[in-house]
């Protein structure tokens, strides 16, 4: 009974205590999937994208309202500059379903270290979003489009990188540990996604532009933004980001398109292994660059006989000299031009020799673009699709 | 058994003055044995004889003198009619018999309770017109033990004993025994006309089963203990009796399998049964309340049922079935926290699906136990928890709700409990009108009116719907109850005390004991051959011990080989 009596009064100062404190109901909250970081008169200028879920979800079509709404507000830092946003917005930003942080081409170029303090410290910010760069243009533009299909513009820059990096292997998503790990480590050097509007901006950002069956603007995931440290130095090429995603191991499945005899012949790529591997012999650093592919043909264009296991050997020849172009694209590219070493060669020498790496580490930067590099590459073409010959 | 023995020593007294050409419709007693392992019908008899024997020995511990039965016939019913307020359904049917008449009797017996018929066939006919057809060579005469004679020869009933004093009797009279008084005498013979109006065997409404028998528990008790001797035929299903309350005197039996079930647990069921002291017991609810082993506790620790292949099943395991005279509801324990969660069809059904139903009804349990906590955590202190599409969809029911999501769940959820009730009070034939308030008018008008969201109505709904697959309704009671705490700790404190209220629910439950046994076992204390039948039932081949901690004594339970097809096949050879 003295146990029940202390229970009862237990319960009854549980309404006492100051809890709750971190309730927020579901219509308190300003649900923010999309930030975008610019910089303006040497204040950091936040944009933030606003979900109206009411017409997001709503099985009715009901007023002319739009999705998404963006709110723009400057501060001295981040975080202040994302409490004054609560000037416009009517409910408290919550943070923790955000896809995609933008930085605006300026602010890329200016360093993102003092950007990503913020993100990764607060404790509302999941570290499942996308880090994506605004080519040539401020990250809030990027906000400011609607887009078809998915009505929350963040989320079809979310899916499309998804969906791109797994399918065409030229984009590559980041994500916020990627990038701190790669921004603080010496001998690596990050990429981030490169995103940029497409069209004229002000029909983007009305609902006009979903009215139409062809999209006047229209956001695209193209190119890769090559860092040196936390600062952009440069943009990647579509072949240079493919041969970046080689490297890196990170191609699921891939196009490749070869010449043949009179015509074309494209290749799907799949079970794409690359490596990267380090030696140091007299202190002199070298790099081995292998990469494995086994591919199906996918269409055929000219009038080869696939019956004939040379014509597939002379094929398989032709995607190596084909992938070997692309890895020495990316490589000079970044060895002579960035200076910047995004291909992680430090990490595969540091992996491969402590000891040497200790006194490279030092002087990488000048040893980086000096680098001898070797390649070792095999393609397998190992099916044919539905038929053998082609109509031709 | 005491009384019967010496019946049987007079009798034997007796036997040479038996006439051979006596016409008698049983044998005599001769000796106990024989009629002991008679038949069907003297097993009851023999049961009823020795609850008789039971009642009137503690009763006999303070006879005071006033209590003896006086030798006047006259005096005697005066008594008992002045005694029973001249109560209308008390019959005094008063004769005369002997060759000449020469001794007066009478039979009481209450209206209702007993058999007429019975009476008349077997008691009346029989001394006032046999005795004297039969042209006996018997004589009567006040020296000789006259109730002894006649019960040896001319009471052809199944059932007859003595009674010395007027407790006895009225406890005789009062359950529907007939009292038979004859003037001049120190006692009476009790004779056994019970047979009252009853329900008969029914199909359980509370455990229905798609597959299995179909007949349940009676009110009647005897009833009750003939369908579990029906189902186990083996001289070690002992029966013990008791009577509880003061006023209603009811019949309590503890059936269990003697070396099969625990002593200790025996020892105190008989030692808590026998400690209440109560007016009435009028369900086993209320015999419940008094033995079980813990009180303040959400959770049942005495297992009940209609079903006697459930009961039956558990006696078999080693438990103690408890029947409460007045009620269907048969009680059994020890009680363990996964039997709540089991149906006696999980037996009858393939093993591989029984144990899928059971975890599908562990999995129902949580749900009912915590889905509006969840609920109301996830919403209000961890949406970063939901994928964001679900977010959104949620926060877009929530865009123009009034309430807070733990009001708005409180709301329907009682709604819910208040609806549940009035289906169950309502009488059957407006029963169904509640279900078209219930699920039209208040889900859906509750939803178009924006008081709460649709997600809400779908919480209630899962959680409704989980707590109606727990099979047994106390069980589904105390989750009903325990999820409006979880649903405030919820709401305080978010996942965490959803955390700390399980942590502290589970630690209440390893402190439990039903008799004596952890409540939470085999799973707490983990025991791994009990795991054989606690979550997962395996084929019956190889359920072969009784649950440890309850069927200690005979633990082995079968041999049964795996059922091998190589075996027909050959014997299909040979033939």
């Amino acid at each position: 009974m003295k146990m029940l009596k202390c229970f009862v009064i237990l319960v009854l100062l549980i309404p006492l205590l100051t809890s709750c404190w971190s309730r927020k109901e579901l219509n308190e909250l300003a649900i923010t999937t999309g930030l975008a970081i610019d910089k303006q008169d040497n204040q950091y200028l936040i944009t933030a994208q606003i979900l109206n879920p009411s017409e997001i979800a709503s099985s009715q079509q009901t007023s002319a309202r739009l999705p998404v709404a963006t709110f723009t507000r400057t501060g001295q830092t981040i975080f202040e500059a994302l409490r004054n946003l609560t000037h416009e917005s009517p409910r408290r930003l919550y943070l923790s379903h955000v896809r995609m942080v933008i930085f605006g081409e300026e602010v890329a170029k200016d360093g993102i270290q003092e950007v990503l303090d913020f993100i990764s410290r607060d404790h509302e910010m999941r570290t499942d979003f996308y880090i994506a760069v605004a080519k040539g243009q401020e990250g809030r533009d990027l906000l400011k489009v609607l887009t078809p299909l998915e009505k929350i513009p963040t989320m079809k820059m979310f899916n499309s990188i998804e969906t791109a990096g797994g399918n065409i292997a030229t984009v590559k998503g980041v994500h916020l540990d990627e990038l701190i790990t790669k921004v603080i480590t010496k001998g690596i050097n990050p990429v981030i996604t490169g995103l940029y509007v497409k069209g004229p901006k002000d029909i983007g950002n009305d609902l006009s532009n979903v009215k139409k069956v062809d999209t006047p603007t229209t956001i695209q995931t193209d190119y890769l933004a090559a860092f040196k440290d936390d600062k952009l130095v440069g943009w990647l090429t579509r072949d240079e980001s493919k041969g970046l995603k080689y490297i890196e191991n990170d191609v699921t499945n891939t196009i490749i398109t070869i010449p043949c005899e009179d015509g074309k012949v494209s290749i799907e790529l799949y079970n794409v292994t690359g490596s990267v591997e380090g030696s140091v012999s007299n202190g002199t650093p070298k790099i081995t660059i292998s990469l494995e592919s086994e591919g199906i043909l996918g269409e055929a264009q000219c009038q080869i006989d696939l019956t004939k296991p040379e014509t597939i050997e002379e094929l398989n020849k032709k995607i190596e000299e084909n992938q070997k172009e692309k890895l020495q694209k990316v490589v000079a590219r970044s060895q002579k031009d960035l200076k910047s070493d995004i291909l992680s060669f430090g990490e595969a020498i540091h992996r491969a020799d402590p000891k040497a790496w200790k006194t490279l580490k030092e002087k990488w930067d000048d040893e980086f673009p000096n680098v001898e590099v070797e390649y070792k590459i095999k393609a397998d073409i190992r099916r044919l699709g539905t038929i053998s010959e082609s109509f031709q | 058994m005491k009384k019967l023995s010496d019946w049987v020593k007079e009798s034997k007294k007796n036997k040479k003055k038996k006439p051979s050409d006596f016409v008698t419709r049983f044998e005599p007693v001769g000796d106990s044995k024989s009629n002991q392992t008679d038949n069907g019908d003297s097993i009851s008899s023999e049961t009823i004889q020795s609850n008789n024997s039971n009642s009137n020995q503690q009763q006999q511990d303070t006879p005071s003198n006033s209590d003896s039965i006086l030798p006047s016939l006259k005096t005697t019913l005066d008594s008992i009619k002045e005694t029973i307020g001249k109560s209308t359904d008390i019959v005094f049917r008063e004769f005369e018999f002997g060759q000449n008449g020469e001794f007066k009797a009478a039979v009481v017996f209450t209206d209702g309770l007993a058999q007429k018929y019975f009476l008349n066939d077997s008691v009346i006919k029989p001394l006032m017109v046999d005795i004297r057809e039969a042209n006996s060579n018997i004589t009567f005469s006040h020296s000789t033990d006259i109730l002894t004679l006649l019960k040896n020869h001319t009471l052809s009933t199944a059932e007859v004993s003595k009674a010395k004093t007027m407790t006895e009797i009225y406890d005789a009279l009062l359950v529907g025994e007939s009292i038979f008084l004859v003037d001049g005498l120190k006692e009476a013979a009790v004779i056994g006309t019970r047979h009252w109006e009853g329900r008969g065997v029914q199909e359980p409404s509370s455990q229905t089963v798609v597959r299995g028998p179909k007949d349940g528990f009676s009110e009647t008790l005897r009833i009750n203990t003939a369908l579990l001797r029906r189902r186990i035929k083996d001289p070690s299903l002992w029966i013990e009796s008791f009577y509880v309350g003061k006023k209603t005197k009811t019949e309590v039996a503890i059936v269990y399998l003697k070396g099969v079930a625990t002593e200790s647990v025996l020892k105190e069921v008989r030692k808590r049964i026998k400690r209440i002291d109560v007016d009435s017991i009028l369900e086993s609810g209320q015999l419940e309340e008094l033995i079980q082993d813990e009180t303040y506790t959400p959770f049942p620790t005495v297992y009940n049922s209609e079903r006697p292949d459930g009961i039956a099943g558990g006696i078999l395991e080693g438990r103690v079935a408890i029947i409460v005279d007045g009620t269907p509801f048969v009680l059994l324990v020890p009680a363990l926290f996964v039997q709540f969660l089991q149906s006696p069809e999980d037996y009858y059904q393939r093993s591989d699906i029984a144990s899928l139903i059971r975890m599908l009804r562990f999995i129902s349990f949580l749900l009912a136990l915590l889905v509006p906590s969840a609920y109301i955590a996830v919403t209000t202190f961890h949406q970063e928890m939901l994928p964001t599409t679900l977010l959104v969809s949620l926060a877009s029911q929530r865009e123009g709700s009034p309430f807070p999501a733990f009001v708005e769940a409180l709301l329907m959820e009682v709604t819910f409990e208040i609806l549940r009730e009035a289906g169950i009070r309502l009488p059957r034939a407006v029963g169904s009108a509640i279900s078209i308030v219930g699920a039209l008018v208040l889900g859906q008008a509750a939803v178009e009116a924006g008081l709460v969201s649709a997600a809400m109505v779908i919480v209630v709904s899962l959680t409704a719907i989980s707590s109606f697959v727990i099979p047994q309704y106390n069980m589904s009671i105390s989750i009903r109850m325990l999820r409006f705490g979880f649903m405030f700790l919820a709401a305080s404190f978010g996942l965490l005390g959803i955390i700390v209220g399980i942590i502290i629910l589970v630690l209440h439950m390893c402190s439990l004991r039903s008799f004596g046994i952890p409540y939470l076992s085999p799973m707490g204390p983990f025991n791994a051959a009990g795991q054989q039948d606690a979550i997962i039932r395996l084929p019956q081949w190889k359920l072969f011990s009784r649950p440890r901690l309850i069927g200690q004594k005979d633990k082995h339970r079968e041999e049964t080989p795996a059922p091998s097809p190589n075996i027909n096949m050959d014997e299909n050879k040979e033939n």
